[in-house]
């Protein structure tokens, strides 16, 4: 393949690029000037970055880059930009927080190391992609600073994701050791063997990715570093990173039907995490700590859609991140803004959020309804779409214990809702008249509103998604 | 206007009628104009939908058929049959009526209230006429939503417990629902290959007797919970006592005829060996409503609850028909379905008037009613004739027609020696004597006895009030003198309830 040719397919990477280029010379500048220029930059690269995506994809481009270590495919690059898209909201939301051009830097080369997983081929590039997805996540944890946990969050974030890591290139190494081979077409070769080692490998990467994806019993860390992090890095982290995770999974079990011992792995951890996800985040007081606790919950629907047929999990897993990202965005971007970090993310600040923001207060019941999977919300659609799968690939049990594990987390999704609807008014919540907003509350309006938009988009015309991905 | 663009605008004149409510920013009263417009609009349409709908033609009529998510088959389609029309036009008739008969009841929040309202309206509208299982599944979970808002926030004392319980419960049978529709989808497609949602088509699945029962079971918990049937109904009393008035007569109106609706259009028809297998049990549970719900209404302290627990038992009548499968018993079913709905609404509609003025629904606090309010004691003594079932009401044809198709069905089982059904038949006859009780031990204390009130004086229904009961009673007796034109538009669809139910859908090779 043409050089020049290499240079067209990853466009969207390398605006990425560009986009970070700009932003380290441009922190060279003066604060105050930096603060103003360096969102719209970030913004502007990742925009960029979506519709060069967008337009390959329209253009049809089909091509195998670096002797097959990536492939993209028209479907590839419409995940890339769905994904890509998604961090407009936290880039938007983030300037309630973070100052300076760290924020969007940061957010951009996590993004780069997202926007490759998609076409990874191979084992290499996906734990490349991971960790180049990760680590800038370490350092915006406690970028921001607002409170001590924020420094305990990150350690435990970096020892915990270091540990996936290393199951996961042990993992790969086990996979190397038995086939020979470091492409993705390694793991169905794995799972047709009898050879313990090959299964071993193949548990191995699962657990890493359960690990990274918080799925029960490796989802200690994620309520403690959601809860320490600020509003836009949690954000990105229970979306975009998670979303990040299961692309790796696609990726490595393309064309795989799980079969054998691997059936009760991704069987039972799933539905553990659906049931434990939702029974602990009734029981929540902060905001972050349930949103953790349901996105532990939301990892286990993802992971199930794992049990189906290979042909029809890729649209069920992705349909499912955009709803569930988008959801959760909306509710993130939505948090009335608050000066001090530790009340705004307790429970009680959303108390009659109705009576003085009701425009907010109705966007956050359209995505507590849409996580709760309630019609009709895109994330009934996406939940029906993963649970038809493991329908079809012949588990109608699981299917049922994982609808029934669903229907207990309507219960603390409703109980926000009653908050913002149904309660007085938190005290101190109510701006007293002619108060000044806090810096970068428009944007957070604007990324609400842009999630709006998209939930209401997926729930006219989910096929849209579904025949494209 | 062509029929189907007529049906699909009353559907969507709710969703419209959301634009000018956003605009009047939250003024009470023009609020209430602007819903009370639409839904009048809406009535009108609707009604002359159901003037040109054709009885002699089993077809689906003023239907509308676009894909929408066509990779997996679910599409926008919508149509009126002889089984939904009559319930299209009872909620087009019941809200508009809820609206201004509710005036004054909700003063907080009132622009929201409304919004919930046509929300709610354009819901079961959507439930009634879909004729995708998808679409139908969508539209009747989004009941839920409006009806937690209208509980929680505008709801008693209680409100915040009695929505959450409401919500949780309905939803627990709706998700095993879920379960079974995807699970009788794929096997559609198993067998015949192409992945569909239309009615017509799963109507056509075969499956094994035992899928069938697990399949059903899903189906009668979701519609079972809300009828609701007895073990099944703890939700009621609390949703009801603790809703406001416009919701407890939405509730009891229409919300609880989708469970009954559910079972004629979806629940039975789908799986007919499997219903033909559980019909000693579920005929069984619906006598027992019926008698239990009578006695629990006899003993309670609480107006809203009595009238609660009497929806139990009127149900139970509307169940008692759809399982006899006698064409009599049928086509009761679904007059006592519409009889129940205007009558409950009555009721709860008096009971609102006087919760109005006295802010109590205690019983013991009220009594001599009928000399302080004459009016109001008319309206009360007519709604609690219909509803014990004297003849030229309503309540009369219903209950006649269930209970003859109850016999017809029992007879010739009881020649074969099967007694149960002919037992359960006349314990179903008692229901109607507990009904006569309670309802006259209610109208004994409330209405005559020494007059008692917790507020004085006590002012007669206004004649805003007065219209929308006149309205409610005029439509009690065309329905009980000239139930023939309500009978004419359904009997085909009956027939053909009937004969689904009665052929075997079991695969050849399994048999």
């Amino acid at each position: 393949m043409p050089d020049n040719q290499v240079l067209l397919a990853l466009l969207p990477e390398h605006l990425l690029l560009l986009g970070m280029l700009t932003l380290i010379v441009l922190s060279l500048g003066r604060r105050g000037v930096v603060t103003a220029v360096a969102l719209g930059v970030g913004v502007v690269a990742v925009v960029g970055a979506v519709v060069a995506a967008f337009v390959l994809a329209a253009q049809g481009l089909n091509a195998s880059l670096f002797d097959g270590q990536l492939l993209v495919t028209p479907g590839v690059y419409v995940t890339k930009a769905l994904l890509l898209a998604l961090s407009i909201p936290v880039l938007l939301m983030s300037r309630t927080d973070f100052e300076g051009a760290e924020f969007p830097l940061l957010l951009l080369a996590s993004l780069y190391g997202l926007s490759l997983l998609p076409s990874a081929q191979s084992a290499l590039v996906l734990f490349l992609g991971l960790e180049m997805l990760s680590v800038p996540v370490y350092a915006l944890i406690v970028l921001a600073m607002r409170r001590a946990e924020s420094a305990e969050a990150a350690l435990k974030y970096l020892v915990l994701s270091g540990t996936a890591s290393a199951v996961f290139l042990m993992g790969i190494a086990l996979l190397y050791g038995t086939t020979g081979s470091m492409q993705v077409s390694a793991v169905a070769e794995a799972m047709n063997m009898a050879d313990p080692v090959a299964t071993t490998a193949l548990v191995l990467v699962v657990a890493a990715l359960f690990l990274k994806g918080a799925v029960v019993p490796f989802h200690g860390w994620a309520p403690d570093t959601y809860e320490g992090a600020s509003v836009p890095v949690t954000a990105y982290m229970a979306t975009l990173s998670k979303a990040a995770v299961l692309v790796v999974g696609l990726q490595l079990f393309q064309g795989v039907r799980v079969e054998g011992p691997l059936v009760q792995l991704l069987a039972v951890l799933p539905l553990v995490s659906i049931v434990w996800g939702n029974v602990a985040a009734m029981r929540q007081d902060s905001l972050r700590r349930m949103i953790a606790y349901s996105s532990i919950a939301h990892a286990g629907y993802l992971f199930y859609a794992f049990l189906g047929d290979p042909a029809t999990r890729g649209d069920a897993v992705v349909f499912y991140l955009v709803t569930y990202a988008a959801g959760n965005l909306l509710a993130f971007a939505v948090l009335p803004p608050h000066d001090n970090d530790v009340t705004r993310d307790h429970m009680g600040s959303l108390d009659g959020l109705f009576r003085h923001r009701p425009m907010a207060a109705a966007l956050m019941a359209v995505a507590m309804f849409s996580l709760a999977g309630l019609p009709p919300f895109p994330g009934f659609t996406a939940k029906f779409l993963i649970f038809r799968t493991v329908v079809a690939a012949g588990y109608p049990v699981y299917a049922v214990l994982g609808l029934v594990g669903s229907f207990l987390g309507l219960f603390f999704y409703l109980r926000v809702v009653q908050r913002l609807f149904m309660r007085p008014v938190a005290e101190g919540a109510l701006p007293a008249a002619g108060q000044a907003m806090l810096p970068g509350d428009g944007l957070s309006r604007t990324a609400g509103v842009l999630c709006g938009v998209a939930t209401l988009l997926l729930t006219l015309v989910p096929g849209w998604i579904l025949s494209r991905v | 206007m062509s029929d189907a663009l007529l049906l699909n605008l009353v559907l969507w004149l709710p969703v419209a009628g959301l634009l000018p409510l956003a605009l009047v920013r939250g003024n009470a009263t023009t609020s209430r104009l602007v819903t009370t417009g639409v839904m009048l609009v809406q009535f009108v349409m609707a009604l002359l939908l159901y003037l040109q709908f054709d009885g002699s033609d089993l077809a689906l009529q003023a239907a509308t058929n676009i894909p929408w998510i066509a990779e997996w088959g679910v599409a926008y389609h919508i149509g009126l049959d002889g089984l939904n029309i009559l319930l299209v036009l009872l909620t087009a008739f019941l809200v508009p009526l809820v609206v201004i008969g509710a005036w004054r009841s909700i003063e907080k929040d009132v622009a929201l209230f409304h919004a919930m309202l046509l929300l709610l309206q354009f819901a079961m509208m959507g439930a009634l006429v879909a004729q995708d299982l998808f679409l139908f599944y969508v539209f009747w979970e989004a009941m839920l939503i409006p009806m937690f808002f209208m509980i929680g926030i505008w709801g008693g004392a209680r409100r915040s417990y009695a929505t959450i319980k409401f919500v949780l419960y309905t939803a627990f049978g709706s998700i095993l629902m879920l379960g079974a529709i995807i699970y009788l989808v794929w096997a559609l497609q198993q067998q015949g290959g192409v992945a569909s949602f239309a009615f017509a088509d799963l109507l056509r699945v075969s499956l094994p007797v035992e899928v069938q029962v697990w399949l059903l079971a899903a189906f009668v918990l979701s519609f079972a919970i809300k009828v609701p049937m007895v073990p099944l109904h703890t939700w009621l009393p609390d949703a009801h006592v603790e809703a406001p008035t416009p919701g407890s007569v939405i509730l009891a109106g229409v919300l609880l005829k989708m469970g009954t609706y559910g079972f004629i259009k979806l629940g039975f028809p789908l799986f007919p060996d499997a219903t033909r297998l559980l019909t000693p049990w579920l005929m069984t549970l619906s006598v027992v409503s019926i008698v239990y719900g009578a006695c629990l209404a006899l003993v309670q302290q609480d107006i809203k609850k009595i009238i609660a627990y009497s929806s139990i038992s009127h149900l139970g009548y509307v169940m008692l028909g759809l399982l006899s499968l006698d064409l009599a018993g049928i086509q009761g079913a679904i007059v006592q379905m519409v009889s129940h709905g205007i009558v409950a609404a009555g009721l709860f509609l008096l009971v609102g008037v006087v919760y109005e003025r006295c802010h109590t629904r205690e019983l013991s606090a009220y009594g001599g009613l009928a000399r302080q309010m004459p009016m109001y004691a008319l309206f009360f003594v007519l709604f609690m004739l219909a509803s014990v079932g004297l003849p030229t009401t309503s309540g009369f044809t219903g209950e006649f027609l269930v209970l003859l198709g109850a016999f017809n069905a029992a007879w010739p089982q009881h020649l074969d020696g099967n007694n149960l059904p002919l037992w359960l038949a006349i314990a179903a006859v008692s229901g109607v004597v507990l009904g006569a009780l309670y309802m006259l031990r209610f109208a004994l204390t409330f209405l005559f006895g020494a007059p008692k009130a917790p507020h004085q004086p006590l002012a007669d229904v206004t004649p805003r009030e007065m219209s929308v009961l006149g309205a409610l009673v005029v439509a009690v007796f065309l329905l009980g003198l000239f139930p023939d034109g309500a009978l004419r538009k359904t009997e085909l669809a009956a027939r053909r309830y009937q004969e689904q139910v009665m052929t075997s859908r079991v695969p050849a090779n399994a048999r």
